[in-house]
């Protein structure tokens, strides 16, 4: 199988994959909370909206960047085909982008004062939105699933990995604002550090069956491509960096600051998970495309 | 669709002229190589945006009928597989399939996004940086429209490359794996012949003298397509478990009732 040619997708994919996983689980998040009651998780609310539009605009720029024509762009919506995680993406990308544009923008009108009765609407555009942030968090991980590439071809569970992913940064990154925002939005932090937990533990099982479906493939070929992961020359930067420092740490921190309901254990948990969720989708991205 | 059309190449006839790679390089304008010292005649090793046709230079002890080194050699082209991983791929529909079976990339459609380089199972579709599209063999497309064979069919010299209807090369291609036989290649082998086999048969296929692996070809090579559906079921239930999560996470945690 030595004669497997790259995508040689470049760095700036990574961090694409990195950003619509964050908006997509920041939406989904900010969703749930005003599906159970909005006026108390508003600042949830308002945060996670806002944070999935910001994390969001660079998304499409990067992938016309990245194309060998950019002027061609928009031949990815000449197609909708099931075959084509990365067709499907970007069909997800569309929808996800004009519902996190609604989103903020009734936020916004509702911070401005201007909202007369929004609520209803808003609601509809988060559960639609909902649908496309969990397809756009996912849907990377699929896609590398349906190519030909040695580690990626005989992992189950990268779908299943990158969308945990994504809700655990998005639970992070709306925690470490709401922090940050101070007295105002204090009473509120509970729920994205409770969300934070349950995310990494997702995350944790799902990178487990992704390195236990590779290793019983029976692959040769996709064996030896895990080897780069567990014992090779990515191995510092999965095992410290991705599980250990990423994924384990700031399961164990976050779990103690449950308990002790500390901002800045939480801070740091959140950061952690930032760091740690971007290192799972770069290492397994640049393990795969050696 | 018009009968498939197909490509044949017998690799106990390959005498490694190069002569297919060269007029594939003339018919299609396609560049040289820098040549790569790799200690055998083999001179660059993968397909390239220059290099559609690539005879393979391979020796295996003991690979012989009466045991000493074959030499084996091999003209290796794409495969134009009937299930074709880098068309499902394609998010454009810049590669699609023509009237007589074959893949073919249509340069002023595709954007460059390299997904079909990644779910080829054979590292046959290359990048090429100058025009920042996607580069392969294609069949001759533009000479098969007007009643030509594929520019290396018709320069070999020996006939190890032919084309024709595949329904008829397969037949004249089992023929000659029995003739093999007899002659005592005992791993005479016919490579993606076979339509209900593996990504649903080839319309190049090989004849091979020894295992598929020898050739660094893969035994029986996956459609990665056919992965979506379980990844996709793991993903919902990660949202599934995700959305719970939430549920749970926020349900009576945080804020004051106002």
């Amino acid at each position: 199988m030595g004669l497997l040619q790259s995508p040689h997708w470049p760095f700036l994919i990574d961090v694409y994959f990195f950003l619509g996983g964050l908006a997509g689980g920041a939406f989904v998040i900010a969703t749930v909370a005003s599906i159970l009651n909005a006026r108390r998780h508003r600042e949830v609310v308002r945060v996670g909206y806002y944070v999935a539009l910001a994390a969001l605009i660079p998304c499409p720029l990067i992938l016309i960047v990245d194309l060998g024509v950019p002027s061609r762009f928009l031949n990815m919506l000449m197609r909708f085909n099931v075959d084509s995680p990365m067709s499907m993406g970007a069909w997800a990308l569309l929808g996800f982008s004009v519902c996190a544009f609604l989103a903020a923008l009734f936020t916004l009108l509702e911070d401005l004062g201007r909202a007369r009765d929004l609520a209803r609407v808003k609601l509809v555009v988060g559960v639609i939105g909902a649908g496309f942030g969990f397809f756009l968090a996912a849907y990377p991980g699929v896609l590398l699933g349906a190519t030909a590439r040695p580690l990626w071809i005989e992992s189950r569970s990268l779908g299943a990995l990158f969308l945990a992913v994504g809700a655990s940064t998005g639970a992070a990154t709306i925690a470490l604002i709401l922090i940050a925002m101070g007295r105002r939005a204090a009473d509120q932090v509970a729920g994205v550090r409770a969300m934070t937990v349950l995310a990494l533990i997702i995350q944790i099982a799902a990178l487990a069956v992704f390195v236990g479906s590779v290793q019983s493939s029976g692959s040769a070929a996709s064996t030896s491509a895990l080897r780069l992961l567990t014992d090779g020359r990515f191995a510092a930067v999965f095992w410290g960096g991705a599980i250990a420092v990423g994924s384990v740490l700031p399961l164990v921190l976050g779990l103690v600051a449950l308990k002790k309901r500390s901002f800045g254990l939480t801070a740091l948990t959140s950061l952690l998970v930032l760091i740690g969720g971007f290192l799972v989708k770069y290492v397994i991205m640049a393990a795969g495309q050696v | 669709m018009a009968r498939t059309l197909a490509m044949f190449t017998d690799t106990s006839l390959c005498i490694g002229c190069r002569a297919c790679q060269v007029a594939c390089k003339q018919w299609n304008e396609l560049g040289a190589e820098v040549p790569d010292w790799t200690g055998t005649y083999q001179n660059h090793t993968h397909f390239t945006d220059k290099t559609f046709r690539l005879v393979r230079f391979i020796e295996e002890p003991g690979g012989k009928p009466n045991g000493d080194l074959a030499w084996l050699l091999m003209s290796d082209v794409c495969k134009h597989c009937a299930d074709a991983g880098c068309l499902n791929a394609c998010p454009t529909g810049a590669i699609y399939r023509t009237e007589h079976g074959t893949v073919h990339i249509n340069q002023d459609v595709c954007n460059g996004c390299r997904y079909c380089v990644s779910a080829c199972p054979f590292g046959v579709v290359s990048f090429n940086e100058q025009t920042g599209t996607a580069s392969k063999c294609s069949f001759c497309n533009d000479r098969i429209h007007n009643g030509l064979g594929p520019a290396c069919a018709k320069a070999c010299p020996t006939e190890s490359i032919q084309f024709g209807f595949r329904d008829e090369l397969v037949a004249r291609a089992q023929q000659r794996v029995e003739a093999l036989k007899t002659m005592g290649f005992k791993n005479a082998q016919l490579y993606g012949a076979d339509s209900r086999g593996f990504l649903g048969g080839l319309n190049a296929f090989f004849l091979l003298l020894s295992r598929p692996s020898v050739y660094g070809l893969p035994e029986s090579p996956k459609l990665p397509q056919k992965n979506i559906v379980m990844d996709s079921l793991l993903s919902v239930g990660s949202a599934l478990l995700v959305g719970i999560g939430a549920l749970v996470a926020f349900r009576g945690r945080g804020g004051k009732e106002q």
